[in-house]
């Protein structure tokens, strides 16, 4: 097994996933949004990112922008878009709470996916933007998977770093107040919608930054990349870290990754093999899984990390 | 005061760098791949067409640059050419396999995946390349791009695979930008989006003709069928709207009345509601360009929607399992389906049916081909890696030289120095500038639970 390789495309993935997830937990366990639609934000800056990097359209090509802007600027443009997407869709989502919240903010990533899907004049339609700009290159010595997968990182931890200042700040504890009792944080002055939608906007833009970063990865922005799954994955990275924990968000997120790279590492050398291998891999990722929550290892070491601070 | 002295976070911080460090200064297996290991000496690329070999002298600088164990090999092969039967002893080159097994396309992964499979037992059997052995590691995409980008980069980075084979549409798009930049040859025996009619040509290939052809055929059949209407619909596919589209444009030209186009999105417990649209017109016949799962259901819920009429499906129907899962009865006598295929009557072909039994699935002798390929663009090239197969491929594939079908017989010639033609089982293979070669198709019908051969259009039928 080539464990360097693994290493790489685990950071590469987890940084990305990570991020996403980070922003989720924000949403989630301090603002006490549930946000089923994630994936729609994700996709947002994944296709911001390459319509503006890509060359006006020519050929058999259908979609009608492209703006061949370098790739930082189109970075924070992806960033900026998800903030927007994110202002349009909370401005009548976030009137709801809990499992209406859920499913309203999962039927506008359905909406937003079906548009991606049959709207070929933005992102060409079920055929996706192709040959997305992958910006680094080789640093001297490093190879370019090296350098990418430190950019993933460091977006990674620059988003741990805003989140966790945000959260042990005075506005964090408002947070936190207002989601173990809003009554109770409202009646000490606390603006508790107000802050809800600032949290539902400051946690988006990251997750803009990642759909850059995916798209630079994949060097695809296509519809069947921003499914329903992805929200799903990212609850599960989610739950197996352990909800309120940074540090178990992102170790859930890593393991998860890990878990599904090092079954796919394995190298299958005939048909059959590779056959069975497809399906069971399902039925052993379900007992992991199961075992994880049962046992809670990411939330353990979470948990160890605080308590030896 | 914000607690910034936070030692964990640093540690996961360093963590990361000690990773990306790790990472950087690791080794990427070479004991595993001797012979993919080899310094690049490839030159320019060979010209299109001419198939120049690019080794005159296989045991000169090049052979030695390659890997050393070639030098054993060369001679050896020299003496006892095709039935020598020794595995070489230069170790193996590994050749990736990225197919669907599971999902809408699994039952042409598996056709896919065991053509190769067979193309390679012949290879080895027959002595191996000079590069070694070819091995093959198998991985399912299930049809996503984004496991195809995570499984095609494990077999490049930890396998050495010199080549990957075998993706669909939408993950061959997906990796253009990994095979030029790690420049490793990705090829496909099925993927005919018109997508790569653009990106292809350059360490992207694939041994069957543009959907545009698809449609092409598709259209020519159903205006020579009598019909005085016809309804499409399409599953929201690239893959399918594309020859549909162009199927439209074929019937619509010939007089026939297009009652509806309807595109619907797979993945739906009922299409009822298209159905109603369609059925509501009383369309002749129903052109359905959809995949297995999504096909099956519209089938099934049309006929007992009352519909009577014929039907024209695609190539992601041409399954014998289709019987089963629509029921024989449905469809025996009414449906036609409509694939890119081999000329039964090539001499290639039926030599190729005599050794495989199960050359007649579809895209079968296209994946023998595209095996056998990559290995004589293994022996022609000056090294053994993906650059090596690019710069030759097309000349293997076409040019003045000998006319072979076999590896045997190509290896036997390009050792000697000569020049080689490869005629493939799925036809004579000339790449034009996408990596896309022409292509002929076949029309079968449903008789009695299997579906039988009515028609052929060979790729004359399209020129001009």
């Amino acid at each position: 097994m080539n464990w360097p390789q693994l290493l790489v495309t685990v950071l590469t993935l987890g940084s990305i996933f990570g991020v996403v997830t980070l922003s989720l937990n924000l949403q989630y366990a301090r603002g006490g949004m549930i946000n089923f639609g994630i994936v729609a934000y994700f996709a947002v800056g994944a296709y911001t990112y390459a319509i503006f990097t890509q060359p006006p359209p020519q050929g058999l090509d259908q979609y009608k922008f492209g703006f061949g802007w370098p790739w930082w600027a189109a970075v924070i443009v992806a960033g900026l878009a998800a903030l927007v997407f994110a202002a349009v869709t909370g401005w009548p989502t976030l009137r709801l709470r809990g499992e209406y919240l859920a499913l309203t903010t999962f039927a506008f990533a359905e909406v937003f996916h079906s548009v991606l899907l049959n709207e070929r004049r933005i992102g060409n339609g079920t055929v996706g933007l192709a040959r997305v700009e992958r910006p680094f290159g080789d640093w001297g010595p490093i190879e370019e998977k090296y350098v990418f997968a430190g950019a993933a990182a460091l977006l990674l931890v620059a988003t741990l770093v805003v989140f966790r200042r945000l959260l042990v700040s005075p506005y964090g504890r408002a947070l936190d107040a207002i989601r173990d009792d809003e009554t109770a944080a409202m009646a000490a002055g606390k603006p508790a919608q107000q802050m809800r939608r600032q949290v539902f906007l400051i946690s988006a833009v990251p997750v803009g930054f990642a759909g850059a970063v995916y798209a630079m990865f994949t060097t695809l922005a296509q519809p069947s990349l921003f499914t329903a799954e992805v929200t799903f994955i990212v609850w599960i990275a989610l739950v197996l870290g352990g909800e309120r924990s940074v540090y178990g968000v992102v170790l859930g997120t890593l393991g998860l990754v890990f878990f599904e790279e090092i079954v796919r590492a394995w190298p299958f050398e005939t048909v059959r093999s590779a056959q069975i291998a497809a399906a069971v891999e399902h039925v052993v990722t379900g007992l992991v899984f199961i075992a994880v929550l049962r046992y809670q290892p990411f939330q353990a070491a979470a948990t160890r990390l605080r308590a030896s601070r | 005061m914000i607690p910034t002295q936070s030692i964990w976070l640093r540690l996961i911080a360093a963590l990361f760098a000690l990773t990306l460090v790790a990472a950087a200064c690791g080794d990427d297996d070479p004991d595993e791949q001797p012979a993919t290991d080899a310094p690049d000496t490839t030159s320019e690329p060979a010209a299109t067409g001419d198939a120049e070999p690019a080794d005159e002298e296989p045991d000169g600088e090049s052979a030695t640059d390659v890997a050393e164990p070639a030098d054993d090999v060369a001679e050896p092969v020299d003496e006892e050419p095709a039935e020598a039967a020794e595995p070489a002893d230069v170790g193996e080159i590994t050749v990736g396999v990225l197919v669907p097994l599971t999902g809408e396309l699994g039952e042409f992964g598996k056709i896919v995946a065991d053509a190769i499979e067979f193309g390679v037992g012949e290879i080895n059997a027959a002595g191996g390349t000079r590069c070694g052995t070819i091995r093959t590691v198998v991985a399912d995409t299930g049809g996503d791009a984004e496991t195809g980008i995570r499984e095609a980069t494990n077999m490049i980075e930890s396998e050495g695979a010199v080549a990957v084979m075998g993706p669909t549409s939408g993950v061959m798009v997906a990796l253009v930008d990994l095979a030029h930049r790690e420049e490793v040859v990705i090829m496909s025996p099925y993927a005919g989006t018109i997508n790569l009619n653009e990106l292809g040509g350059n360490f992207v290939y694939r041994t069957v003709s543009s959907d545009l052809g698809d449609g092409a055929a598709s259209g020519l059949w159903l205006s020579s069928r009598g019909y005085e209407s016809v309804a499409f619909l399409i599953q929201n596919e690239e893959s399918t709207i594309s020859p549909a589209e162009v199927a439209r444009d074929e019937v619509s030209g010939s007089g026939i009345e297009i009652t509806d186009f309807i595109v619907y999105n797979p993945g739906q417990p009922s299409y009822q509601a298209e159905l109603t649209t369609v059925l509501a017109n009383n369309p002749d016949a129903i052109f359905l360009a959809g995949g297995q799962e999504s096909g099956v259901t519209v089938i099934k819920e049309a006929v007992a929607g009352g519909f009577e009429g014929e039907w024209l499906f695609t190539a992601d129907l041409a399954v014998p399992e289709i019987f089963d899962a629509v029921g024989a009865e449905l469809i025996n006598d009414k449906a036609f389906v409509e694939f890119a295929d081999a000329d039964p009557s090539l001499p290639e072909f039926i030599a190729f049916e005599e050794r495989y039994d199960k050359a007649g699935d579809p895209f079968a002798p296209n994946s023998f081909d595209m095996i056998t390929l990559v290995a004589l663009s293994l022996e022609a090239a000056d090294s053994c890696n993906g650059a090596g197969i690019n710069s030759v491929i097309r000349g293997v594939a076409h040019s003045d030289g000998a006319e072979v079908s076999t590896f045997a017989e190509g290896r036997d010639i390009l050792a000697s120095g000569g020049a080689i033609n490869y005629e493939g089982a799925s036809g004579p293979l000339v790449f034009d500038e996408s990596g896309t070669v022409s292509g002929a198709y076949t029309i079968q019908q449903a008789i009695n639970g299997e579906w039988v051969n009515v028609e052929f259009y060979p790729a004359s039928t399209f020129d001009g």
